[in-house]
């Protein structure tokens, strides 16, 4: 158990490290940020020179990434170039709304999506798993922003039900501000996190559907139908835990995307998400910021893929009772 | 049985016929099907593979797929029409008065829920009543009625932590749970090795002395027929055939079909002397008349030592124990003749079959194959070696591609073989013409055809590659009992004709004797005894050979 815990940690290290290097040279390789920290109007070439300095970019880059990673491991991702704060406070501030946003839309699009799949599958080539199977394409071909779009024309514009954008009131609490803890923030959240959840309930119900079908036609299932269980029992506690697993790999991957990617439906909302601020500070090419993010994201994507492992142990004895 | 008959019949099936519908066409499975069940009877339906006998099983459990249909006749429980209850009377009945059992016993538990679970979940649908306490007090009670050692602890096991036979008793323990009037076991006990076998029959026997429980048991093997069933159904294409008691049946079949279905099983002999079985005649060609004779030759295949452990070797980190498939296996074949593995199942047989084959590596010991040298613990084998050794596998459903038409199968294995011959259709036309396969069949799929052709056809793709060795791995083992003795048959004259030398591996003793003139005993991994068939059957002590020989019905040992 221990050197399985040992393996796991230094194989994280090994990929934070990997990442770290491909992010530093990559966004060095897109160009130079000086030309947005310096009025590039006004300055001169003494002002570009002092500045180039003071960020230490007249060092080559192997200095500047050993510096850079010296000082991550003291916990300082550096200064934003641009909005001149701490890179790892800048992140922390997003956080809340990137998570409340998450794990809405995830609550959302995992008990839908289990649902509708089980009951397409329950019910294979009938009129409800043709709709089911219909209705996933077209939520997995629409693209977000036309989604986003038509949610704010029904849930906002036509109806006024929902407010269009933004974070609405919010609370403090752990020093940060909470949508999710106001009802008018809760309101805010509903359309982004719907906009998040559709192409998810989708693809969890196709996944769903066909594990049903497959694990349906096994013989355990058929003895227990001759055991003379209710087929809502044989449904919800013989062919649920067995399709768990595709299913909770597929969930922890999307939830890692929507923490990360969901800058779409983040800008559309104006929801200042952690998505939108990686998409920003690559363009202005602020390179605290980039790093600080995306080594976030790896993280939450290290932890996430740790708990999916522990949730199959959780899930399937023969997993957990082999070591 | 006798005592009963008096009694009205507790379940019987009249002019049952079911068809199958799909979009294209309907198809009858079951014509005017007639028998009857009385109390305590334990009833044989017995046919090979198409014949219907499943499908008689699950509508009588009412578990039939939707895309059959009962399109006259009728099934009567107790003198009650099932197909005229509604679907909840259907429920009703189920487990608490018709149970099941099923084949494979690997897949017929949740693997998820740990056995005592799935037992309590089966008494609570059957009797809602109980308190959780006396819930779990009678699911120990079943456990230890079917014999699981320290029921207690085995509660809470998972499936995958039981053996095949436990795995059955578990089975056998839900269908009990509801205290039913039938069980409908469609072939308990096909999965399992012999001595397991005799075991779960001998407990379902006691069960019904005991609790005067009847059993409808689906099976194909007339060895279990005759070792328990009351009355015998024979079926064929969806008709019954003939039925009767089974003493009556076996001893004086009437029909010709029935008659066939007897002579095809092959039978042990204990006595020494003649083991020359009429069904395999032409496999004792092969040996000779002088059993001295090929032994003074030189061996063709020499396996000595060889060692394979599963687990990981990588790192050498794992402190776990690894397991030995294989430990120190010495074993000699004779040139142009059949040389037999018999063992059960995880006693490593087909392992040393792959290993030999090249498609396994050991880690240690040493292989000789007509005197070259191979090396058994490095994957690539020198390419001389190439289709020298040949095999033949169990499934040949599994060991054929399906994309690929016949012929381009067969022509690989001129192409890539020992002997790449310069006429590959002229090569590929005699051999079919040998099996006895059609030429049309050259451009056929794998699926359009039967099972028994489908393992002519890997017999030819075997000899066309000209080897001087076949393994043949359970050959027969997926096959109908009257296919089984048409393709022994033909292996025996492969080894007859062309010179070849064969390792056959099976699990079955009869069969062995029959055709081998060397046999070697597996059991967990190592050789416990060998020897001629003479020896084997006859003079042997050993106690596991013993076992293995007592496992047999009694009925087909002569």
């Amino acid at each position: 158990m221990l050197s399985i815990v040992t393996r796991r940690v230094s194989q994280a290290l090994l990929l934070l490290l990997v990442m770290s290097l491909i992010g530093f040279v990559g966004i060095h390789s897109v160009g130079n940020p000086v030309f947005n920290v310096v009025n590039i109007e006004t300055a001169t070439v003494e002002d570009i020179r002092n500045a180039t300095i003071a960020l230490g970019l007249d060092q080559p880059l192997w200095r500047q990434y050993v510096l850079f990673m010296g000082n991550v491991v003291t916990g300082d991702f550096g200064t934003s170039y641009v909005y001149h704060q701490p890179a790892f406070k800048l992140l922390i501030s997003k956080l809340p709304a990137t998570l409340e946003l998450a794990v809405i839309a995830m609550a959302l699009a995992a008990p839908g999506g289990v649902l509708l799949g089980l009951w397409a599958g329950r019910h294979q080539g009938g009129a409800a798993d043709r709709a089911i199977l219909r209705g996933s394409v077209l939520a997995l071909s629409i693209p977000s922003f036309w989604l986003s779009m038509m949610l704010i024309l029904a849930g906002a514009l036509l109806t006024g039900w929902f407010p269009s954008g933004g974070r609405g009131a919010t609370l403090s609490f752990a020093g940060q501000d909470w949508s999710v803890l106001t009802l008018d923030g809760l309101r805010h959240v509903f359309l982004p996190a719907l906009a998040l959840a559709l192409p998810n309930v989708a693809l969890i119900a196709r996944l769903a559907r066909a594990g049903t079908i497959e694990v349906e036609r096994q013989d355990f299932i058929r003895f227990c139908r001759a055991k003379g269980l209710s087929s809502r029992r044989i449904l919800f506690r013989h062919t649920l835990p067995n399709i768990s697993i595709p299913l909770v790999t597929i969930i922890g991957m999307q939830f890692g995307g929507m923490l990360a990617f969901a800058v779409v439906v983040e800008t559309i909302f104006a929801w200042p998400g952690i998505g939108k601020l990686l998409i920003d500070s690559i363009q202005l090419l602020d390179r605290p910021v980039v790093m600080a993010t995306l080594t976030f994201i790896s993280i939450a994507f290290i932890a996430l893929n740790a708990v999916v492992d522990l949730l199959y142990a959780v899930l399937d004895p023969r997993v957990r009772l082999s070591t | 049985m006798t005592k009963d008959i008096t009694q009205k019949p507790l379940l019987e099936l009249k002019k049952l016929t079911i068809s199958y519908r799909s979009r294209s066409q309907t198809r009858p499975v079951l014509r005017n099907v007639d028998l009857s069940l009385r109390h305590g009877e334990i009833l044989g339906l017995i046919g090979e593979s198409g014949a219907g006998k499943s499908t008689v099983g699950n509508a009588i459990i009412g578990l039939l797929a939707p895309e059959f249909v009962q399109t006259s006749g009728s099934i009567l429980f107790k003198g009650r029409a099932l197909e005229a209850m509604d679907e909840q009377e259907r429920d009703a009945l189920r487990c608490r008065r018709i149970a099941a059992i099923f084949q494979d016993h690997t897949m017929s538990l949740d693997p998820l829920m740990s056995i005592g679970a799935q037992l309590t979940e089966a008494i609570r649908a059957a009797c809602p009543d109980l308190s959780g306490k006396q819930t779990r007090g009678r699911s120990i009670e079943l456990l230890t009625r079917v014999g699981i050692e320290s029921p207690r602890e085995r509660y809470h096991s998972y499936p995958h932590q039981l053996s095949g036979g436990q795995r059955q008793r578990v089975v056998i323990a839900i269908a009990l749970s509801g205290t039913p009037d039938i069980i409908v076991a469609d072939e308990p006990t096909s999965a399992l090795d012999a001595t397991i076998q005799k075991q779960i029959l001998q407990l379902l026997r006691e069960l019904v002395a005991e609790t005067g429980v009847s059993i409808i048991l689906v099976t194909h093997d007339m060895g279990v027929i005759s070792e328990i069933a009351d009355t015998v159904v024979v079926m064929r294409d969806g008709n019954v055939v003939e039925q009767g008691s089974t003493a009556t049946l076996l001893d004086h079949p009437v029909e010709p079909y029935t008659r066939d279905l007897l002579a095809a099983v092959p039978r042990l002999r204990i006595s020494s002397g003649k083991r020359a079985d009429p069904a395999f005649a032409g496999a004792n060609n092969a040996s000779g008349d002088d059993d001295e004779e090929p032994a003074k030759r030189a061996a063709i295949l020499v396996v000595s030592g060889v060692t394979k452990a599963f687990g990981r070797t990588s790192f050498g980190w794992s402190r776990k124990p690894r397991k030995l498939a294989l430990q120190d296996i010495s074993l000699e074949l004779e040139p142009g003749a059949i040389t037999g593995v018999v063992g059960e199942s995880g006693s490593g047989k087909s392992t040393l079959g792959r290993i030999i084959a090249g498609l396994e590596i050991a880690c240690e010991g040493e292989i000789v194959i007509d005197g070259a040298h191979v090396d058994v613990t490095r994957r690539r084998q020198p390419g001389g070696m190439l289709g020298r050794v040949q095999m033949i596998f169990q499934d040949p459903a599994m060991s054929l591609n399906p994309r690929l038409p016949i012929g381009d199968t067969l022509a690989e294995s001129v192409r890539f073989g020992s002997a790449p011959s310069m006429d590959e259709r002229l090569a590929i036309n005699v051999i079919m013409d040998r099996l006895g396969l059609p030429l049309t069949f050259l451009t056929r799929y794998p699926h359009q055809l039967s099972g028994g052709q489908k393992q002519r056809v890997c017999i030819a793709r075997a000899l066309l590659a000209k080897p001087r060795i076949i393994i043949a791995d359970e050959p027969t083992s997926a096959l109908d009992v009257s296919v089984q003795a048409e393709i022994v048959e033909l292996l025996g004259q492969a080894v007859s004709q062309d010179g070849i030398s064969m390792l056959f591996i099976s699990h079955d003793l009869a069969l062995v004797q029959a055709l081998c003139s060397s046999i070697y005993i597996f059991q967990n991994g190592s050789v416990v005894d060998g020897g001629s068939p003479e020896f084997i059957f006859g003079r042997s002590t050993n106690a596991y050979t013993r076992c293995l020989i007592d496992a047999r019905p009694e009925r087909f040992t002569i």
